[in-house]
């Protein structure tokens, strides 16, 4: 049997907080394969973000390990998790975390700053990738121009670049109407399908989740439930509703 | 990451904060232009006292008439010399002696045609020229015929020249001093101002005979005010100033414990003191204007730590898409960097400006040297880097997922 794209064993994450240690995660042990969409969802404070956070290699499990491609993330040093942030994961954020002072090209090719990729490659990838979002009008706008969807499509458009392997989201579609929401969820379907992008996206809307194949459900910081989406049922309920 | 990258986001942050970037640098833009133009200042007063002892002549030393007087070089005019011609023609003999001028100062009035000018007439030896160091732009020195004759013939300096002449070549023609005629047989180089400030070309030499036995009163006798004395070389001038004194003490019979009638004098020694005096005060007003960028520095880190602040989201989102915390450091440390250095630039132009305008407007003489920019150009960064590198550092400290939490 091949190693998964991503392995947890037993993984924690405690935050040491003045009124005593918080447990943000506990016993977290999940397998997730290539090309698989996989939906988070859970209570508010159940720990989301922090399981989000760890699997992007922007912070450490306290306990247990995480595997990424084979390799124990939490034996790496800052330089190294920076090196698979850079290379294999893309982010997308609920508040889209661009740059305000850059343009809508220069947001996207920022990875590709530290991958040391020179100024013209750069600008050619991103404006590639700026019309796969179906922006390739607003290379030159700044974000504050942009609307809330098409910053956040300039954003996954950022988290692509590298060519990552494992698309991260956070709440993407939190604070988009649902409009646009839909049009970010088109994209990643078709992110999907089309690259076998790896997806793991946070939710609190079940339409949002009915988009995935897997649908794994946090409560006080561990898993309670994990199970494929049932897409006619779901579908079926929206209908009722 | 690229240094065409750095360059690139630091101007792009320097160019947001417009105000911001321009105070600070305004630190950084008076503290160069103050080690500048005190650099200047103290490279000029070392300029012009190198200028005055080189005027003075090299390995000098003065035998001067009369006891020694807490009053330092003056020659005293009122009483009768001391010291004889036959004193410097014995002073001659001595070993690693190069040259003996005897030399005596009277004021006078120089007249030609219709123009006149008071000024000093000095009777000397046609040694005193090398003593000097001081060359003759036309004609000719004093002959020994001259000298033995008591010719009436003198050797004018710039001013004089300038005053009785104005433009003319004045070799040929005879002037008067004290009423008698004189034939000019020669013309000094331009010499400049003395330590004193005093203007060395406004004289006038003849020979020491015939100022002796036609200018002076006949109370002088063969009597010279100072001896002018050249040591064959730099190692030369303590031993020579010794065997002087010896000399002296012998022809003069000074018994053991009198004080002398002359005076034993190494002026070299005492330019070379002068010349240190204003080299530690060059460096005391470098010091002095060093401490304005050290202020300019401490502007400079303040301003980062705040733009650190104010970027921690920032820092966090470019830390998420790959950067190493030594990538963050370096755009921190470039941008104090750049900062530092355009405010040196600035100060730099400003400084200079001022040097130059003041030298306009008081007659000072100022100087820029490459070295004095080089020292501006080098604190500047190392102050940029030194005062950049705690916000930078504290920047590239930041944990990702906290930077981005930050509001
Ligand atoms: N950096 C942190 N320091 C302290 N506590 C934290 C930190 N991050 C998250 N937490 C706490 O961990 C728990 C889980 O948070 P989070 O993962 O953000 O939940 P969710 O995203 O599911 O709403 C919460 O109680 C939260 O307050
Ligand atoms: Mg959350």
């Amino acid at each position: 049997m091949s190693e998964p794209l991503i392995r947890t064993v037993h993984m924690g994450k405690r935050y040491a907080l003045p009124a005593g240690d918080l447990q943000a995660l506990a016993d977290v042990s999940v397998a997730i394969g290539e090309a698989e969409f996989i939906a988070i969802m859970g209570p508010s404070g159940s720990g989301k973000s922090t399981f989000m956070n760890v699997l992007g290699c922007l912070d450490v499990p306290s306990e247990g390990e995480y595997f990424l491609r084979g390799q124990s993330v939490r034996s790496m040093d800052v330089d190294q998790r920076a090196h698979l942030r850079n290379t294999l994961i893309g982010f997308v954020f609920q508040s889209y975390n661009l740059l305000p002072r850059l343009s809508a090209v220069e947001n996207i090719g920022l990875p590709l700053v530290y991958a040391g990729v020179g100024v013209r490659e750069r600008d050619r990838r991103s404006r590639e990738l700026l019309a796969q979002v179906g922006l390739d009008r607003y290379a030159g706008f700044l974000p504050p121009q942009l609307s809330g969807g098409q910053q956040q499509r300039v954003a996954i458009a950022r988290s692509l670049v590298n060519d990552a392997t494992l698309l991260l989201a956070d709440e993407p579609t939190g604070n988009l109407d649902s409009h646009s929401s839909d049009e970010i969820l088109a994209i990643f379907e078709r992110l999907n399908r089309e690259r076998r992008l790896t997806i793991v996206l946070v939710t609190h809307e079940p339409d949002v989740a009915a988009h995935a194949r897997r649908l794994i459900r946090f409560h006080d910081g561990r898993i309670v439930s994990d199970t494929p989406v049932d897409r006619a049922a779901t579908i079926q309920r929206t209908v009722v509703a | 990451m690229i240094y065409s990258e750095l360059l690139r986001e630091s101007w792009r942050a320097m160019r947001t904060n417009r105000m911001r970037t321009a105070l600070t640098m305004l630190g950084m833009l008076i503290g160069v232009a103050a080690v500048v133009a005190m650099l200047a200042v103290g490279n000029g007063a070392r300029a012009s006292v190198n200028a005055v002892i080189s005027s003075l002549g090299s390995n000098m030393l003065m035998v001067i008439s009369g006891a020694r007087t807490s009053g330092g070089l003056h020659v005293s005019s009122g009483s009768t010399p001391t010291l004889h011609l036959t004193d410097a023609d014995a002073i001659r003999g001595l070993p690693g002696v190069a040259a003996v001028a005897p030399s005596s100062p009277q004021a006078a009035q120089v007249v030609y045609g219709a123009n006149n000018w008071s000024t000093s007439v000095l009777g000397t030896s046609p040694d005193y020229l090398q003593i000097r160091d001081w060359p003759l732009a036309r004609g000719s020195n004093f002959s020994p015929s001259d000298m033995r004759g008591a010719a009436r013939v003198a050797i004018l300096g710039q001013t004089v020249a300038q005053n009785l002449f104005g433009g003319a070549d004045p070799v040929g023609h005879t002037i008067r001093i004290a009423r008698s005629p004189y034939q000019v047989i020669g013309l000094l180089a331009a010499k400049g101002q003395s330590f004193g400030g005093q203007d060395q070309d406004d004289t006038v030499l003849i020979p020491i005979t015939t100022a002796q036995r036609k200018l002076f009163g006949a109370q002088f006798g063969d009597t010279v005010r100072v001896i002018m004395v050249q040591a064959q070389g730099p190692e030369l001038l303590a031993p020579v100033q010794d065997e002087v004194d010896a000399l002296l003490t012998q022809r003069h019979h000074i018994a053991a414990g009198q004080d002398p009638d002359f005076n034993v004098r190494n002026l070299t020694e005492f330019a070379n003191a002068a010349a240190s005096t204003t080299r530690t005060m060059s460096l005391l007003l470098g010091l002095i204007a060093s401490i304005s960028l050290i202020v300019g520095g401490i502007g400079i880190m303040n301003i980062m730590l705040v733009s650190v602040t104010e970027r921690t989201r920032e820092v966090g989102l470019r830390m998420a898409v790959g950067a190493r915390p030594a990538d963050i450091l370096q755009q921190f440390l470039m941008e104090a960097v750049l900062v530092s250095f355009a405010g040196c630039l600035a100060g730099l132009l400003l400084g200079i400006a001022s040097v130059l305008v003041v030298n306009r407007l008081f007659t000072m003489h100022g100087l820029v040297t490459a070295g004095s920019v080089l020292i501006a150009v080098l604190v500047s960064v190392t102050v940029g880097t030194f005062f950049g590198f705690y916000p930078a550092r504290k920047a590239s400290r930041l944990e990702p997922i906290e930077a981005l939490r930050y509001q």
